[in-house]
């Protein structure tokens, strides 16, 4: 590490640009961070790694990250990547994917080839809106998907729209209750002071959204992540997890300003996708972790899977109980509900079934605007 | 000011010790830096391992005010910032009914100070001789709209407050914000501060805190229950003990005067184990084996 003061400073905006690259901090945080050193420079390197790390960093992953590349650029050869954030970016495929290594995989059915040959693909004008609201997500010829996301994203928008303002208006307090208003400013000579409400405050309606993204579910998968993305738009109140073998929080990734951006980020966390589906530990570990904060008397919990599930029913049941008996109502939207002739068989659906207010299906456009008409929060 | 009492890292590690927290370096720097630099530093880490308490101590160290703002779902910019009391302005409406006052000069009264009440925000702001430490707790449970707001207050420093005016912070706090990761905080609100991650301690430091929080405690006993402790860590379980369970089980046993064994463990388990589920699987797991290991 260099100790002239002049080559330190240099040597600290060097770090900061190689930071910046693989995605720690931001514009602002080179001015910070010799601003940092300034302070700190006279107690020795490991005062100058703290207080870099202090102003580069905002979360436990970046955390991790400055350590390594800390170690690399001050002790190891000339700084390249490590991570692989941010390279190669925005080449999106034609439907508004992510990266194509990982999200278009994880997503475009491979099958997709078997279904263009299908016959009747070739539709157009008002009877294609109607058809593609009707058809399988599974079985949309891949010349129709972006018209198809087209549509979904001004049809599902409308309804999030009026979703949200459902959520909202239950933030208003209920009527004054005259008599106790009288009766309790007796106490300051009839002069009302304190007013009394009918009904206290209601708790703020949430909607969770559980999607799985395991292997059997990939036909579905970007459709329902669309689905969410498009209702977290319109409303704050949407949480939404995807799961397969473990539990992922997307909140942040909805938050993205497009799909295409959300999409990207995405494909950076896609660890413990596209596997088997462990639903029971999946919503234990969202129980655990989320279940106190999301799940009120007011909140309506919305899981999107197949029942597949690789493990015994027991966790499962024991999982949907509680968030049955902590929420207010338990939708469980399965896209395997529109194929004719399913039977809701597979161990863990039938065991799960008890426990489910609505049981509903989701293999195309219509079947998810029909959303509005379940829920019952609000 | 600062400079007097924490003229150093080291003189604020050592300041930190002699109060019963073991501050290690890199949160000492970060500390220096938010004094230093006037940002506030938002520290994260699970629970109990001593977020709330780095800025009890803080402020214990520079002398000041300690201001707390616990965040909650739904708190709103009312019981954050300021609320006028209405009862006492009704009163007083009503007390100058009789008296010919001006309509205008009555508004100047009853919106006047005496009749704000300031809420831990408005406080941390209105500080006129020393700065105090604002500690903004579990920044994470309060919903986004407060985190906006809370953005705008850390930015400038100053509140408006329509019937008052502008109120400016002379001597602006310092602010610490603690989260537990419950949810994702926005950028924007990152951006602007520091960031300092405190993880479970190690088997050293922990027996540091120990000795540094109950100084009347035998070295046998500390590394039994620090042990005991970083064997529960391992397990999974859904309330995972931080340092603050390690210190309440010593106290206990020091009560008790007893060593830690399997009666003992079985005996004071309420004091690590918060929940019900969390009870069975360490009873599966067998004390005898969490406590050998």
């Amino acid at each position: 590490m260099p100790t002239e003061p002049d080559n330190l400073e240099r040597a600290v905006v060097r770090f900061c640009r190689c930071a910046r690259a693989n995605g720690l901090g931001s514009g602002r945080t080179t001015l910070d961070c010799l601003q940092a050193l300034r302070i700190v420079q006279t107690a020795g390197v490991a005062a100058i790694e703290d207080a870099l790390r202090s102003v580069l960093c905002s979360s436990k992953q970046d955390w991790d990250l400055f350590a390594k590349l800390f170690a690399l650029v001050w002790e190891g050869p000339a700084p390249t990547r490590v991570s692989p954030k941010k390279s190669g970016k925005n080449r999106f495929s034609s439907y508004g994917l992510g990266r194509e290594q990982t999200i278009q995989k994880l997503f475009t059915n491979s099958d997709r080839s078997d279904v263009d040959s299908c016959p009747d693909k070739a539709v157009s004008g008002a009877s294609l809106v109607e058809r593609l609201t009707k058809t399988d997500f599974a079985l949309i010829p891949a010349a129709d998907l972006a018209k198809l996301e087209r549509l979904s994203v001004r049809l599902l928008r409308r309804m999030s729209y009026r979703i949200s303002r459902r959520l909202r208006l239950t933030e208003r307090r209920g009527v004054v209750d005259l008599r106790r208003t009288i009766r309790r400013n007796l106490l300051h000579g009839g002069e009302l002071i304190e007013l009394r409400h009918k009904k206290k405050r209601r708790q703020r309606a949430k909607l969770v959204l559980l999607l799985d993204v395991s292997d059997s579910m990939n036909p579905y998968s970007l459709f329902l992540l669309k689905f969410a993305y498009a209702l977290k738009q319109c409303a704050r109140e949407v949480s939404a997890f995807i799961f397969s073998t473990n539990l992922i929080d997307i909140e942040g990734v909805l938050n993205a300003k497009s799909w295409s951006d959300a999409m990207e980020k995405l494909s950076e966390m896609t660890t413990g996708w596209y596997g088997g589906t462990k639903i029971g530990g999946s919503l234990q570990s969202f129980n655990r972790r989320f279940g106190a904060r999301l799940l009120t008397k007011n909140s309506a919990v919305i899981i999107l899977s197949d029942g597949w599930d690789t493990e015994a029913p027991d966790s499962l049941v024991n999982e949907l109980r509680k968030i049955k008996n902590q929420s207010k109502q338990l939708i469980w939207l399965n896209p395997l509900l529109g194929l004719p002739g399913y039977e809701p068989v597979t161990r863990g659906m039938s065991a799960a079934l008890p426990y489910i207010d609505v049981f509903a299906p989701a293999h195309n456009l219509e079947s998810l605007l029909q959303l509005e008409r379940h829920l019952k929060v609000a | 000011m600062a400079d007097k009492q924490i003229p150093s890292i080291d003189a604020l590690i050592e300041n930190s010790r002699t109060r019963g927290y073991v501050m290690d370096r890199s949160l000492a720097t970060a500390i220096y830096l938010l004094v230093q630099l006037g940002k506030p530093l938002l520290i994260e880490g699970h629970a109990g391992v001593g977020k709330t308490e780095a800025a009890k101590v803080l402020a214990s160290i520079l002398g000041t005010e300690l201001i707390r703002l616990q965040c909650y779902e739904g708190l709103d910019v009312n019981s954050a910032v300021y609320e006028w009391n209405y009862q006492k302005q009704l009163l007083a409406i009503k007390l100058q009914e009789g008296r010919n006052r001006e309509l205008r000069d009555l508004e100047a009264h009853i919106f006047g100070p005496d009749f704000l009440l300031q809420r831990p925000l408005l406080k941390s702001i209105s500080g006129e001789e020393k700065s105090p430490v604002l500690l903004v707790d579990e920044i994470d449970r309060a919903d986004e709209a407060f985190e906006a707001f809370l953005l705008e207050v850390l930015g400038e420093f100053q509140i408006s407050i329509p019937e008052l005016g502008t109120i400016k912070a002379a001597k602006p706090p310092y602010v610490i914000l603690t989260s537990n990761g419950a949810r994702e905080l926005s950028d924007a609100l990152k951006r602007r501060c520091l960031y300092h991650w405190i993880d479970y301690p190690s088997f050293e430091k922990e027996m540091d805190i120990v000795h540094a929080r109950l100084p009347g405690i035998g070295t046998e006993l500390g590394a039994q229950v620090v042990s005991f402790l970083h064997s529960l860590r391992k397990m999974s379980l859904s309330k995972i003990p931080g340092v603050a369970e390690t210190l309440d089980l010593s106290t206990a046993l020091m009560l008790l005067e007893k060593n830690l064994d399997t009666e003992t463990a079985e005996r004071t388990i309420g004091c690590v184990i918060k929940s019900a589920d969390d009870l069975t699987r360490v009873r599966e797991e067998g004390l005898d084996k969490l406590l050998a290991s």
